[in-house]
């Protein structure tokens, strides 16, 4: 168990690695690098060097990497082009808010998936199982601000169900600052939940359905156990595996997403704050947001499997 | 006898190819002849687009108007049709969808290909390919999106470089299947070398699945497009379906002019969902365990 989480760590970092220097070399050999990007049109040419030596671009390409690289061990993910500030520190204020939208969209998701696949798997061929088989595939076809428009469109701005933006009433103390929270999470909850539903509770309809057929769910029956037993107790928890596997690949999907949701609901996370910042051409903050959301989504990941691992009684041992 | 010759004897037909029975047998099932009229409905759209409307350009005077005869999608704040900004968007989302895919499918293919059969690419493509799976694809499009001067041509690129692990880790599922079979030895036996028997043996028996691949891949590139042109980084020239919607939602009349949302949304909804369709029969009716052999 020590070995796979070990191995599984050295996994996470090497990806985040790989991440962080194919990114940093590509923006560079990009034809629009930031540096030319960032050096105003009315500089003289000893403003623009000066520029350059204070970033620190006119060393040579691997010693900027190098320096890069130790400073983003320390945390520093540079300077906002726009904002006098810390890339580290605006992402920081943000992130907490993509956690939480796209956190409660993944528990919600697997919450109302699991009952629904297992269901239509023990319900094949009915009314269920049926509609499940088409949400499955229409909900690869659902573009995120489409669903989070048109719930903002109905929802919010026609019916008044519900706020059309933002993530908390500022003039709301105690309880009703926590309910004004979750009052604003509903909607932009609920389109990416609409997205990743379907696709997600057919897999585990499908994963079901293998299960069911296996030897030591027939055994079970012949032990006569409950079909409520066989199926909730020892199908579900095999079922379960490969569909936390799979969820665990989904949440890079899920990162996306968030970002278009935030976008449409001006919800302050991450995402909203990578829409600003493409407005503003504010390049070190969009490359930031992309370490830290790619570092959350690798984590969050590690953790899925090792989770796996502690269920899944053949890596247990 | 050569040796070429005697290979190609030796192998049998492992997958069919779609023959002329197979397609009609395709088209026979209702879903999926639906799905093939509204990818023609939409190229036809696409081809055509400056007869069935104008370009949509300038302001109008007819501003907000609600669908009806003389605009039948409606008109947004500047008074412009939006159906014709439909129609024009299916260009680019087509063309996207499209080139960006044939990118990820070539890239995708080789790679998935190369791993099947070489060990020591399979160790450095899966660690590539899984580290690029595990990555946020759209944050990271977004980066470099934002860097370039954004185009057709560029959007095209960047979505078609960051698609083709998909593609790459199903070919190499199916690639690994194929490369273990007896007739693959055969031909090493016989002398084959490595590119004759992964160009002539083993892709074209996948050659189905990156039939299936290319339409499941463009449906997956048309969302990217439509996400990055939503956040403002598409083709500023082009109309998009994600760039009707960037305009609804920076309007500010998005609650009144719903018809600026819901048809371009449905314009994504109905050609993704053709083109998966599509792709899944066609991948069920190559699938011998359905068709009895």
């Amino acid at each position: 168990m020590a070995r796979f989480v070990l191995s599984r760590a050295l996994k996470a970092v090497l990806t985040v690695w790989i991440a962080i220097t194919s990114t940093f070399f590509l923006l560079r050999l990009l034809p629009g690098d930031p540096t030319t990007l960032m050096v105003e049109g009315d500089m003289t040419p000893e403003m623009q060097a000066a520029l350059l030596k204070t970033y620190g671009l006119d060393r040579p390409l691997w010693e900027q990497y190098v320096s890069y690289l130790r400073e983003l061990l320390h945390g520093n993910l540079g300077i906002s082009f726009r904002q006098i500030q810390p890339v580290a520190d605006i992402i920081v204020d943000r992130l907490p808010w993509t956690l939480l939208l796209a956190g409660s969209a993944f528990v919600i998701t697997i919450a109302v998936g699991i009952p629904i696949g297992v269901s239509a798997a023990v319900h094949r061929g009915r009314w269920l199982d049926r509609t499940l088989q088409a949400l499955g595939i229409g909900g690869h076809a659902l573009f995120v601000p489409s669903v989070a428009m048109l719930l903002l469109v109905f929802l919010g701005a026609r019916l008044g169900w519900f706020p059309i933006g933002g993530a908390i009433d500022p003039d709301t103390r105690g309880a009703a600052a926590y309910l004004s929270l979750v009052h604003h999470l509903v909607l932009p909850v609920l389109s990416l939940v609409l997205v990743q539903l379907g696709p997600y509770a057919l897999t585990l309809r499908t994963n079901m359905i293998e299960v069911l057929g296996e030897d030591y769910i027939r055994a079970a029956q012949a032990r006569g156990l409950s079909a409520r037993r066989r199926v909730w107790k020892h199908g579900l928890r095999n079922a379960i595996l490969p569909a936390l596997t799979l969820m665990g690949l989904q949440l890079g999907t899920l990162v996306g997403g968030a970002v278009l949701t935030e976008t449409v609901f001006a919800y302050p996370g991450v995402g909203r704050l990578i829409y600003e910042a493409v407005g503003q051409q504010d390049y070190p903050v969009l490359q930031g947001a992309f370490i830290m959301l790619a570092v959350t989504v690798v984590i969050a990941n590690a953790l899925t499997d090792m989770f796996y691992a502690v269920l899944n009684p053949r890596i247990r041992l | 006898m050569s040796a070429p010759v005697l290979t190609e004897q030796a192998v049998p037909p492992v997958v069919p190819v779609a023959t002329g029975r197979s397609w009609y047998g395709y088209l026979r099932q209702p879903s999926a002849a639906l799905s093939v009229l509204v990818l023609v409905v939409m190229v036809v759209m696409a081809v055509f687009a400056p007869l069935i409307a104008a370009e949509p350009a300038g302001a109008g005077p007819d501003v907000l108007q609600s669908p009806s005869g003389a605009h039948w999608f409606g008109t947004d704040d500047l008074g412009q049709d939006i159906f014709a900004q439909v129609v024009w968007g299916t260009r680019t989302s087509l063309v996207i969808g499209l080139a960006a895919s044939l990118i990820a499918i070539v890239l995708g293919t080789a790679i998935g290909l190369a791993s099947a059969y070489f060990r020591p690419i399979d160790a450095v493509a899966t660690v590539i390919t899984d580290v690029m799976l595990a990555l946020p694809t759209l944050p990271l499009m977004i980066m470099l999106a934002a860097v370039v001067n954004p185009s057709v041509w560029t959007l095209t690129l960047i979505i078609g470089f960051f698609a083709w692990p998909e593609v790459a880790r199903l070919i190499r599922s199916q690639g690994l299947v194929v490369s273990a079979m007896p007739y693959i030895d055969g031909a090493r036996v016989l002398g084959a070398s490595g590119w004759r028997i992964v160009t002539r043996e083993i892709l074209p028996a996948v050659v189905s699945l990156v039939i299936v691949s290319v339409l499941l891949t463009a449906s997956r590139a048309v969302i990217s497009e439509a996400g990055l042109s939503f956040l403002g980084l598409g083709d500023p020239d082009a109309w998009s379906w994600g760039r009707i919607l960037l305009n609804a939602q920076r309007s500010g009349v998005i609650a009144i002019a719903w018809w600026q949302t819901l048809f371009p949304s449905l314009a994504i909804l109905l050609l993704v969902l053709a083109a998966t369709v599509a792709g899944m029969r066609f991948n069920d009716t190559r699938d011998p365990r359905r068709n009895g052999g």
